[in-house]
Formats: C-alpha cells, sequence, structure tokens
C-alpha cells in the first residue's frame, strides 16, 4: 500500500532555514550540511528497499497561490498564508507493507539534524494514499 | 570591470532570465526588479570569480531567490495594511506545440510586455530597454537625454500598469497588432538615437546601435516576419550613413553632401540583403518600403547617380500605406530631383492645406530649399526662417541659420 508522509514549516522556518535570522537561532553552513547528508542516505535507503515512490520539497511558501470561487468567477489570492503559519513543505510518497512499517520510516526523520528548538517542534504526519474508489453509500 | 564579451552576453541574457523566473513564479514586475539585481551580481562576482558553466541558469537562481526576499517584504508590507492580492486568471491559450526552444519564446514574451497597449509610449521605450535591452536607469537616462527620476518614473509606471492589467505571461491574443507595437516602441528607439529632437549631440549612435540589436534579436525569433525584416534593413542602411552625418565641428551634413567613402559597406550589404529578400515575398509593408529607399540612396556611388525615377516610385506606394507628413515631403524631394523644383513646389502647394505642416519644420525647410533652387530668395529666406523658428535641434538650428545668411 501507498502511504504519504508530510513535513511542515511556516515562512519563517524556510528562513531560518535559508540562513536568515527571524526570531530563531539561524541554521549555520555545519547544520545544512549534516541535513544534506541525513537527507540523502534517508532517500538512498528507501531506494534501495524499493519502498521510495516519490519525495519533492516545496518552494518557500510566499510563492503561493490560492484559488477559490468568488461569486461565481476563480479568484486567485497571492501569498495567502500568514508567516507563521505552517503549510507543507515537502512529501515522501512510500509504498510499503504495512501502515507501521510507514510509521516506521517517518520516525527515522525525528533523528533528522537541526537546530534544537526547531527539532522539538517539529513533526511529520503518515497517511494512507487512498488508491480505490470509496464506497458510496446511499 | 566586465569586459566587452560578459557584458554582451549579460545583456543577451536579461530577457531570458526574466522570461524563465516570470514563467516560473509570475509577479512579472518584482521579477524584473529581481533580475536586475541578478545582473548586478553577476557584475559584481564574475569577474573575480570567473563566468560560471551555466550563466543563464546561474543568474536565474539568483534570480528567483532575490524575488523571494522581494515577495516577502511586499507581503509583509501587505499584511500590515491589510491589503490582499487577489486577481483573475485570464484565460491562457496554450503555446503552440514546441517548434521554438523556450529562451526564443520567453525573449518575444518579454518584449510583448513591455510594449503592452496598457502602456505610454515613453514607458514602453523605458521598459524595453531596462527590460529586454538590459541597460540600467543611468545608462536610459543618458542615452534618451532625460533625468535617472524620470526613467525610473515610467518604469515604475509600465510596471504598475502591467500588474493591475493582470496580464498574462503568454502569447497575446491579436499577436499580429501587438507586433506592430513592438515594431513601432523598436522604430522609435532607433529615431531617438539618430537624431534627439533636443540637445546638443546630434547623433547617439549607441541608442541607435542597441535598436539594431534589439530588432536583429526579434527579426531572429520571427525570420518570417517580413516587416521586422524590413525595420532591421531601414535600421542598417540608414546607420551605415552615420559617420559621414556630421562633420569635424558636429554639424549637420546633408546626404548629397556627404562622403560616402565614411559609408559602412557591410552594413549596406547586410541591408540590401535582407531587403532584398523580402520585398519579393507579397504585399509590403512601410518598413520595408523604406528600407527600399534607403537601399537606393545607399546604393548610389555619387548623389548625382541616385536613382530618383525609383524613389518617386517607391514613395508613390509607401504614400498609399501612410500618408503622413514626413512621407509626402519625402515624396515631394524625390518629385523635385526627378521633374524639377517646380513639381516639388506644387505638391508641397497641395500640403500646405494639411494642418500638420504648419508646424512642420522640415515642410518649411524643403520649401525653402526648391525656391533657392529656383532662385526666388526673399522667398526661400523667408521659409527658411519660419523652419529655424520650428527647429528644436541646435544643430538643425545652425544649419538653418547658416542657410539664411547666404540669402542675405
Amino acid at each position: 500500500m501507498k502511504y504519504m508522509i508530510l513535513t511542515y514549516g511556516s515562512q519563517q522556518d524556510y528562513e531560518a532555514f535559508t540562513g536568515r535570522p527571524s526570531g530563531e537561532r539561524a541554521w549555520t553552513k555545519e547544520d545544512w550540511t549534516a541535513l544534506a547528508k541525513f537527507m540523502k542516505s534517508f532517500n538512498q535507503e528507501l531506494a534501495d528497499s524499493g519502498e521510495l515512490v516519490e519525495t519533492r520539497g516545496l518552494a518557500t511558501p510566499v510563492h503561493s497561490r490560492r484559488v477559490r470561487l468568488q461569486e461565481g468567477v476563480p479568484v486567485v489570492t497571492d501569498g495567502p498564508y500568514a508567516e507563521s503559519e505552517e503549510v507543507l513543505a515537502g512529501y515522501w510518497v512510500v509504498e510499503c507493507e504495512s501502515f507501521d512499517r510507514a510509521t516506521e520510516i517517518a520516525a527515522r526523520l525525528t533523528d533528522c539534524p537541526g537546530p534544537e528548538a526547531e527539532r522539538a517542534r517539529a513533526y511529520v504526519d503518515v497517511r494512507p494514499i487512498d488508491e480505490h474508489q470509496p464506497d458510496f453509500e446511499g | 570591470m566586465l569586459d566587452a564579451e560578459t557584458e554582451d552576453l549579460l545583456r543577451r541574457l536579461t530577457p531570458q532570465v526574466l522570461g524563465a523566473v516570470t514563467r516560473g513564479y509570475g509577479h512579472f514586475a518584482l521579477a524584473e526588479d529581481a533580475t536586475q539585481e541578478a545582473l548586478l551580481a553577476a557584475a559584481r562576482q564574475w569577474p573575480r570569480d570567473g563566468v560560471p558553466d551555466d550563466p543563464k541558469g546561474w543568474l536565474i537562481v539568483v534570480a528567483a531567490r532575490r524575488l523571494t526576499d522581494l515577495l516577502r517584504a511586499e507581503q509583509a508590507r501587505r499584511r500590515r495594511e491589510e491589503v490582499v492580492a487577489r486577481w483573475t486568471p485570464a484565460a491562457i491559450e496554450p503555446a503552440p506545440a514546441g517548434d521554438r526552444p523556450a529562451e526564443v519564446d520567453d525573449t518575444l514574451l518579454v518584449v510583448f510586455m513591455c510594449c503592452h497597449p496598457s502602456l505610454s509610449v515613453t514607458s514602453q521605450i523605458a521598459l524595453t530597454l531596462r527590460a529586454v535591452g538590459g541597460l540600467t536607469v543611468a545608462e536610459i537616462a543618458r542615452a534618451l537625454l532625460t533625468s535617472e527620476e524620470t526613467v525610473t518614473r515610467r518604469i515604475t509606471r509600465a510596471k504598475r500598469s502591467i500588474r493591475d492589467s493582470g496580464v498574462p505571461f503568454a502569447r497575446p491574443a491579436g499577436e499580429a497588432s501587438r507586433l506592430d507595437a513592438v515594431l513601432r516602441v523598436l522604430y522609435l528607439i532607433f529615431n531617438e538615437g539618430y537624431a534627439g529632437t533636443s540637445g546638443t549631440e546630434l547623433l547617439r549612435p549607441a541608442l541607435a546601435e542597441e535598436a539594431i540589436r534589439l530588432t536583429r534579436t526579434l527579426h531572429s525569433l520571427l525570420p518570417d516576419h517580413r516587416e521586422a525584416t524590413g525595420l532591421l534593413a531601414l535600421m542598417l542602411l540608414v546607420h551605415a550613413r552615420h559617420r559621414a552625418r556630421s562633420a569635424a565641428d558636429g554639424s549637420l551634413v546633408p546626404m548629397a553632401e556627404q562622403d560616402r567613402d565614411l559609408w559602412d559597406r557591410t552594413a549596406i550589404e547586410e541591408g540590401v540583403d535582407l531587403i532584398t529578400e523580402a520585398l519579393p515575398q507579397g504585399p509590403t509593408g512601410p518598413y520595408q518600403l523604406q528600407a527600399a529607399i534607403a537601399a537606393v540612396h545607399d546604393e548610389a556611388p555619387t548623389a548625382e547617380a541616385t536613382d530618383w525615377p525609383q524613389i518617386v516610385a517607391l514613395y508613390g506606394v509607401l504614400l498609399g500605406l501612410d500618408d503622413g507628413p514626413v512621407v509626402a515631403l519625402n515624396h515631394a524631394v524625390a518629385v523635385s530631383m526627378v521633374d524639377g523644383p517646380d513639381a516639388g513646389l506644387t505638391l508641397l502647394g497641395e500640403l500646405e492645406a494639411d494642418r500638420r505642416m504648419a508646424t512642420n519644420r522640415r515642410f518649411h525647410a524643403v520649401r525653402a530649399h526648391l525656391l533657392e533652387q529656383r532662385g526666388d530668395r526673399v522667398a526661400a529666406r523667408r521659409a527658411y526662417e519660419t523652419a529655424a523658428g520650428l527647429a528644436t535641434n541646435t544643430e538643425q538650428q545652425r544649419y538653418l541659420q547658416e542657410r539664411i545668411k547666404r540669402l542675405k
């Protein structure tokens, strides 16, 4: 079965992440290098075990558009998020034997290096992917 | 300092980088600022660190990063002011299947954006020189003989109109008429460089050469667009004479008195080749006709050997497409060269009723010249004086005063 593992971040987190101070400690070059090394081996192991379907990181939240219907017309809002609002930052799609295995994979992400405050706050979600039409009752 | 080759590369990449960033992230107005900042960063870093292996990719990455910063600042400001940027997506027609490489389309899209009909002509010119030509505000101000504040204002206003009108970054509907606007902007930039309307410097070859460079780019993007070909040919054929056009003291030399050895034979040859190829392909347009006329002049070994009947015929066709005062006047001059000053004066007499002629310096100068040729010195002097009263360029002023003195 396929599962999606999701990570989150706010505009502020993205800025700290790219080395810009924004209230909290900014990431250093060493933090970055450690992160890149961790992600590389994490993804490699998933690829080797045949469980990785795909993984993507999303651009910083200021580059976002929200589209919704307003008075019958689709209207776009540029940059719809507040600075501290946590939004989807990246995801993995994995294909593995069970929800527990997918959770085990997700749990390994808590080993990801980074500034302590950020590590303490971070979380990942795991969600099964619905590959079949849901049964419509009624 | 950048070497000429790198500067050339940066300027050529400018519209491609702006196009790629706008296509990827939107926000044309901010993307334009971001692109300029990326160019500055390159001008600072490349001489020190060397040109990167993928200069365009480098510039796109840096510009996108700058765009993020600019967007963040803008969104923070908006949030403070509790304003939300909302817009309705315009229907974007899918681009025709990729028969052209992406960067080519991007340059063209940037050109269309800069010449959008919602912008004033002065804004179109300033924005085109910056976003397509890669010139700095200071360079544009120098080229247009205006202040940096004025240029900044024109560019800012242009970008605001683009943002507010929600123009999509895509091939425009009614591409043909939009292309006419693009050619007109390029033609105006060339003319502005060729003979300024004010100031003491008669020729500003740098601006004319920039117009040629941009038109060459357009021609390479649209090799089958015959008016674009015609415009490039026209510019080359006229600009070929620029070294002969002003004397050592800076005064204007009329074409009949120019030293033809100073004409640029390479430019003439290229212009003649272009127009020879474009003309026979069907119904013609005003740029092609003007290029054909310029070619007849350029190919005459001496002023006396000019094929005036041919020029009269070409102006006759041009008059059918453009009844403006410039064409009508040139037609009258050509007719006087074939049939004598009286024939020219008769045509001018017919034009006199046109309101646009009363305040046209050239109308009075041409009339003065023809009157002088037939020996009517008093009337000639009076006409030269009227022309001098209308001249704004100090060189033209000097030339006309010289004529007046000779008739006293």
